[in-house]
């Protein structure tokens, strides 16, 4: 580890973590994003795939629409109680409606990807504009251009990452199969795997390791950084820098 | 649940109320908006772990939401469709409706004084812009509702999305025992839980996911 990242990394590690959505800042398993289709939908690493591909197409390009559009009815830092309550409707509308309005140029896309297949999707394509993945910066302070799209970008790795490990372990579980190969031939471990509530209990089981391994990744991540900045803190004192 | 009912044509008031009231039933119990569909599961998550928002509240002013809203997005959904407006610009269809009746509601709560109008004036956007409302609509589509099923099944879903809320909110002392391991605390067990709660839906109701 570098001595200026070690540095950062000791001032807050809280923020440290904050930017990484895929690891330890996951907008589905530390903040409960996005998780309607990934219980029902996300049964196969197909579905996963096609879901994946949606969320890439509309995610940042609504976000970065929705960040000029919002400059109309921007909200401040501090903003009141009663700023808040006037306009976070109008946002959440624009937001919503921004990404509504990209879905209807990303569906011939999809259509073109997925063809029919496209329609196992149901409900849940559609239904991507109000998830709170897409929208949930109409109720935060305005953002820079640079940030929609890089972190528009890294929600996307994020989201996709989980949805293809949920969607590749419900497959596995359900029928013994990873993207249609044969993994456990004729062996159906887990049949509740492909339903609602299989998908609830095997997010929540995924979400508890996850964030286990999270947290032992932060304690290692600050020990390293400790120990960097002690080791040249030492290299500075005997004059080797 | 006796099919029949649920197929029926709206013709006398009695059978007309049959019918809304059992697709409100069915909304409810066998196709529950949380349990057998996760929608608006994420905002659910949200809210439980909210000391803010009063559950009961948010619940009511979805279900109010939601039954205002079938009319007009059967009414609309109808129009456009036999305009030519294919799958495409359903979301954006829909989340017109969805923005006329929030606006209404949000007018209402600034003319009329009511005693938590500052909390309902907060938890609006969250009431009006969540999967379950417009999920619900979209289903009313895919399965082409008639303006009673719809009215019905909007009551229904949010009547469910209200009892899935208090069941979980409900559970939270005990989700927050010591004795759960520290990785599972918070979201993980609370997606447990639904998930245990699903289950027992599906022992009464069976399961198949109409997408």
């Amino acid at each position: 580890m570098k001595q200026s990242k070690a540095e950062r990394f000791l001032r807050d590690p809280g923020r440290y973590a904050h930017h990484d959505r895929i690891f330890l800042n996951n907008p589905v398993i530390m903040q409960g994003m996005g998780l309607a289709p990934l219980v029902v939908l996300a049964t196969s690493g197909r579905s996963a795939l096609m879901l994946a591909a949606a969320v890439a197409l509309l995610l940042t390009p609504s976000r970065v629409i929705s960040y000029f559009l919002s400059k109309l009815v921007p909200l401040q830092e501090h903003a009141g109680e009663e700023e808040l309550r006037a306009r976070l409707l109008p946002r959440g509308l624009l937001y919503s409606g921004t990404a509504a309005v990209v879905y209807m140029a990303v569906y011939p896309v999809l259509d073109r990807l997925f063809g029919v297949e496209l329609l196992t999707l149901g409900i849940y394509l559609p239904m991507l504009v109000v998830e709170p993945l897409l929208i949930y910066r109409y109720g935060r302070v305005q953002e820079t251009l640079r940030k929609a799209v890089s972190k528009g970008l890294r929600v996307t790795v994020g989201y996709a990452a989980v949805l293809l490990l949920v969607g590749c372990i419900r497959e596995w579980l359900a029928g013994g199969t990873v993207f249609g190969f044969a993994v456990t031939a004729n062996t159906v471990l887990l049949p509740l795997a492909a339903m609602p509530a299989g998908g609830f209990i095997l997010l929540g089981v995924l979400a508890a390791m996850w964030r286990a391994l999270a947290a032992r990744y932060k304690a290692f991540l600050t020990n390293e950084a400790r120990n960097q900045v002690i080791v040249n803190h030492q290299k500075e004192a005997r004059g080797e820098r | 649940m006796n099919t029949a009912i649920l197929t029926a044509q709206s013709g006398s008031v009695p059978e007309t109320l049959g019918i809304f009231f059992g697709y409100a039933l069915l909304a409810v119990f066998a196709q529950n908006a949380v349990f057998t569909r996760a929608l608006g599961v994420s905002r659910l998550v949200q809210l439980v772990g909210d000391e803010r928002t009063n559950s009961l509240l948010f619940g009511a002013l979805q279900i109010v939401t939601q039954l205002l809203l079938a009319p007009l997005a059967w009414y609309v959904g109808g129009v456009a469709a036999a305009a030519g407006l294919g799958p495409a610009a359903r979301p954006l269809i829909y989340l017109g409706c969805i923005a006329l009746v929030s606006v209404g509601e949000l007018v209402v709560l600034y003319l009329v004084r009511l005693p938590w109008q500052r909390q309902l004036l907060r938890i609006l956007p969250l009431a009006a812009l969540n999967s379950c409302v417009l999920g619900t609509l979209l289903l009313g589509r895919t399965q082409s509702f008639t303006l009673t099923q719809s009215m019905g099944f909007g009551l229904g879903s949010g009547v469910g999305y209200l009892m899935a809320v208090l069941l979980v909110t409900e559970a939270q002392n005990r989700l927050r025992s010591q004795s759960i391991p520290a990785a599972f605390r918070g979201m993980p067990i609370t997606l447990i839980y639904i998930g245990v709660l699903a289950l027992a839906i599906y022992g009464f109701t069976g399961h198949t996911v109409i997408l």
